[in-house]
């Protein structure tokens, strides 16, 4: 069998998958080719042999933001429903949700991808503000406002080129860009957040548009690194990129959920993921999703996925097993999952169809950058205005 | 038999045939059917696995919209600003490391060579730390010190036009440098000392003898410029390679990718190509009519 | 006079240093950058300086180490599609181009336009079609599905044509006077005289095929199989990017057309083909 992925950790961690499996299915063995290519491009790569016909894998991993491009038309991926369904109970739902179409499941992700706030607990100390107290946003601005007075420095930083941490608040609030009915970027919740968010940066002052314009961006990295901003929105899987491009930080991070609008409001919102997915093309097609579930949804399979890729796995019931119960040296020498265990019903997923890269695409280039870098748009005018363009695609 | 043959192999008429065949059968082979087809696919909406609706000029009329139209804009300016930088430096470079005042042509033309080698992704890093928005980033650094107010280089539409040219400059104008050093080649010395003995001064010689017997390359430079600004990409996606704020550094290319592949319409996809290949040939056509290259040229 | 030819050439001399310390700066950094550990890299932002401390060879083991020494097959496969693409793309190409250059003949203009035509066809769409064809023709997952498509170059002819358009069409009536046949022409007496042409389009040739990176990768199939570009791409991931072995591998990548280069500019020494040859 051949498996297609964009991700050279994933590569690894797929290539220990088999040897696992052929340890303990001798009667059974599976041959996987594993072949991994650029982002983009394998997804480009699979769109055109899915088209034609021919050369697609056995399995691929989808990134989320193209997931919803292979289920128009002619689906070519296989349904999961089979293998997922008696084991749902165990795991974030939402999770498997975001790769499904009209109650089928056509992928298999990684990770939860919850939002947390990584707080930067020696300028939290500095600015003396004890992070447990802050519960609600309006408790993140008066903390940031103490932040910004003791230290001089912003207490966070909006990305301008990307959608966080915009998605997750207004996921986090049970609004979305789209919903079954349409678009409803413009919503009310909407607008208010995006108003906050403004009112943030430009009214009390604690929050900067991002250097370097997202979070994957070099200049943010060495920025953070410096302690440039005392806190951090962003999904759990960012854990990452802590650990591997900044150094300095070890010790001094604390991760601690969401704060909330109101109440009732979720702590958190699940973003991002790689859905595994099984193509039509393939001759195996039992083979492979008893290989999936073996490498995706088992017990076993979960643990690997943090031990091996740091990403917080999407099996529930592992979240307390001793090897994720480790304390993280980094993040302050805590338990980071008793933080997750905490928000475990609390993880709302964005709902995506197939206007989802669209909408995406439109705040990451025009709403973020138009309401709250240049400003040449309040964040009301600069909502409506895509939310029309996105009607207007939906025909 | 073998006579016919020996007249065919001296035949001033056929001989041109055979030295084209080549092209003829590998654009038979394979560009006839593909070309064909996409022509098809941007009059159709692609579903899926061969199915295939016919819209008839649906996708043609999508193309009226603000991105492409700020696509087209960038495009057009990004070439415009492309050929202003790369038709005449690398001109004077390959003049001047032909001559013989320069030591050491060898390292100078590798040195200006060596970025086009450089990874357009690894160089990326290196341009988006060099061009960063804190006043630390180097550029910046050097702005303050010069009295001048740092920028948020990748946010503006002009700085990020800015680094878009600079970039592509830096890549290109080593082989544009060496189309020019290939031209220069073929000017005969005796040119050039006939006029040195009448007087004329270097100026003068690099505007009537070099100038005018590079014409044919200075040409193809500028009909390989135009399109290569046309279809930029990866000076784009180096510098934003998600988001494009306000569709700085959204083109025409990015454009294709976007629809055809990430919102995976391909027959929409289809006619922004289309497009694009009217466009860059009008453009070419003109512009090499303007220079009498479809002219009988002399005999 | 002298004294002012003196002068000239340290100010260009001073100038080309200048030129070239703007042109290999960034080069400079990342060279810096591949000595140096992945979390170091960012750790102050653009960092170009000599830490021997920090630095040391582990980046390029890793390159050599990491996945089997994958780094090498591509290596490989980029050098032998290299050669391959450049060696039959100069041959061809040079024949079309020199038939539109140096003959007028019916449909000379059409072909010129058709080879335009095909330059400035955005490969982007042509993809799927073409995806399709390489399947029929059975060149999946093979070099030739790779080179064939693109071996005329249309870049390359279209510069041959206008190369050899300004080059003296005397040569070709004294060859036909002395009973050269038409190819003849081209091999003995012609092909000497484009010699700059063929530096200049080696370095092209070799230089796009060593960066090509969309269409090898739709062809390709399997990891064993893909080239540099590619396979220096895939570093690059949502999660996180590899740019310890990243930037190393890139470095490693400069080095052979750095070769041809230097190889090729040798047929840049003025006056040796077409000043030479008239006599």
């Amino acid at each position: 069998m051949t498996l297609w992925t964009f991700n050279d950790l994933h590569t690894d961690y797929y290539r220990k998958t088999v040897e696992l499996w052929n340890e303990e299915h001798p009667e059974q063995p599976i041959d996987l080719v594993i072949d991994t290519y650029p982002n983009n491009e394998m997804h480009t790569k699979l769109l055109i042999a899915l088209q034609s016909g021919v050369g697609a894998p056995d399995i691929a991993d989808i990134n989320i933001n193209f997931f919803h491009n292979f289920l128009k038309g002619d689906i070519q991926l296989v349904e999961l429903n089979d293998i997922i369904e008696p084991e749902l109970s165990q795991f974030v739902k939402s999770r498997f949700d975001i790769y499904s179409k009209d109650g089928k499941y056509y992928g298999i992700g990684f990770h939860v991808g919850a939002t947390v706030v990584y707080y930067n607990k020696e300028i939290m100390d500095q600015a003396g503000v004890d992070i447990e107290s802050i519960k609600t946003w309006d408790d993140y601005i008066e903390a940031g406002k103490k932040v910004l007075a003791a230290t001089g420095k912003p207490m966070t930083a909006f990305e301008i080129t990307n959608q966080r941490p915009f998605w997750p608040m207004i996921v986090q609030r049970g609004s979305d860009y789209l919903s079954e009915e349409g678009v409803i970027l413009d919503n009310e919740t909407n607008i208010e957040v995006l108003q906050a968010m403004y009112d943030m940066i430009y009214e009390h002052e604690i929050a900067i548009p991002m250097p370097g314009g997202n979070t994957g961006s070099e200049e943010f990295f060495a920025f953070m690194n410096n302690g440039g901003i005392a806190s951090l929105i962003m999904p759990m899987w960012y854990m990452g990129r802590f650990t591997s491009y900044m150094p300095d930080l070890e010790g001094k991070i604390l991760i601690r959920p969401m704060p909330v609008w109101e109440e009732g409001d979720f702590r958190s919102a699940g973003m991002g993921g790689t859905g595994t997915s099984i193509t039509k093309q393939s001759e195996h097609i039992d083979l492979a999703k008893q290989f999936l579930a073996y490498a995706k949804l088992t017990k076993e399979a979960n643990i690997r996925i943090w031990q091996e890729l740091q990403f917080d796995p999407i099996r529930w019931d592992v979240w307390d097993a001793p090897e994720l119960q480790e304390p993280l040296e980094y993040f302050g020498n805590e338990v980071v999952f008793n933080t997750l265990l905490e928000l475990k019903d609390e993880i709302a997923s964005p709902y995506y169809n197939e206007l989802s890269s669209a909408a995406q695409d439109l705040v990451m280039n025009d709403v973020m950058f138009k309401a709250l870098s240049e400003r040449i748009a309040t964040p009301e005018e600069a909502l409506r205005e895509a939310a029309d363009e996105l009607r207007s695609q939906q025909e | 038999m073998v006579k016919a043959l020996r007249s065919l192999l001296y035949s001033e008429k056929v001989a041109p045939y055979i030295f084209v065949s080549p092209f003829i059968v590998a654009f038979v082979v394979f560009f006839l059917y593909p070309t064909i087809n996409t022509f098809v696919m941007s009059f159709q909406e692609i579903v899926g696995l061969d199915s295939a609706r016919f819209v008839g000029l649906e996708n043609y009329k999508k193309l009226f919209n603000v991105h492409f139209y700020n696509a087209l804009k960038t495009n057009t300016l990004y070439t415009l600003f492309t050929l202003l930088l790369l038709i005449p430096i690398p001109i004077l470079f390959a003049v001047f490391l032909n001559s013989a005042f320069v030591k050491g042509k060898t390292f100078f033309r590798t040195s200006i060579f060596i970025p086009a080698l450089t990874s357009v992704i690894v160089a990326g890093v290196c341009f988006r730390l060099m061009f960063g928005e804190l006043d630390t980033a180097l550029v910046n650094s050097l702005l303050i010190k010069i009295g001048l107010p740092p920028q948020k280089w990748l946010l503006g539409y002009w700085t990020g036009m800015l680094l878009m040219v600079l970039l592509h400059f830096w890549k290109t104008a080593g082989i544009f440098m060496v189309y020019y050093l290939a031209g220069l080649q073929s000017i005969p010395h005796e040119l050039y000392e006939s006029a040195q003995i009448d007087g004329a001064g270097a100026v003068q010689r690099l505007w009537y003898i070099t100038l005018p017997l590079l014409k044919p390359i200075v040409i193809y430079t500028l009909t390989i410029a135009i399109f290569e600004g046309y279809r930029m990409f990866g000076e784009s996606y180096v510098f934003w390679n998600e988001g494009m704020p306000g569709d700085i550094g959204l083109t025409i290319v990015r454009y294709i990718y976007q629809q055809a592949f990430q919102r995976n319409d391909m027959g929409f996809g289809s006619a922004i190509g289309i497009a694009l290949l009217c466009l860059v040939m009008i453009v070419n056509l003109i512009q090499l009519r303007f220079f009498g290259m479809f002219k009988k040229e002399r005999d | 006079m002298k004294k002012k030819n003196m002068l000239t050439s340290i100010v260009l001399i001073l100038f080309f240093i200048a030129v070239s310390i703007l042109f290999l700066f960034p080069l400079y950094y990342l060279v810096m950058a591949s000595f140096k550990p992945a979390d170091e890299l960012f750790r102050n932002g653009l960092d170009f300086s000599i830490n021997l401390d920090l630095m040391n060879l582990n980046n390029y083991r890793l390159l050599f180490t990491d996945g089997g020494g994958v780094y090498l097959s591509w290596y490989k496969n980029s050098l032998l599609i290299t050669a391959l693409y450049t060696g039959l793309g100069l041959f061809l190409s040079s024949m079309v181009g020199y038939g539109l250059g140096a003959y007028q003949f019916k449909g000379r203009n059409f072909i010129f336009l058709l080879v335009l035509f095909v330059l400035m066809m955005p490969v982007e769409i042509l993809m799927l079609p073409l995806y399709k064809l390489m399947i029929s023709l059975g060149m999946i997952n093979k070099y030739s599905g790779v080179i064939l498509p693109f071996v005329v170059s249309p870049i390359a002819v279209f510069f041959f044509r206008q190369f050899v358009s300004g080059l003296p069409k005397d040569f070709m009536d004294a060859g036909r006077i002395d009973g050269c046949t038409e190819i003849g022409i081209f091999f003995r007496i012609m092909v000497p005289l484009m010699a700059p042409a063929f530096g200049a389009m080696g370095i092209l040739l070799a230089m796009q095929s060593w960066n090509n990176f969309i269409w090898p990768l739709i062809v390709l199939r399997t990891n064993e199989m893909l080239t540099l570009p590619i396979g220096l791409a895939s570093m690059l991931t949502p999660y996180g990017n590899n740019y310890d072995k990243l930037i190393a591998g890139s470095v490693l990548a400069i080095i052979p057309i750095i070769i041809v280069f230097l190889f090729n500019q040798r047929a840049f020494i003025s006056g040796l083909t077409a000043g030479g040859v008239k006599g």
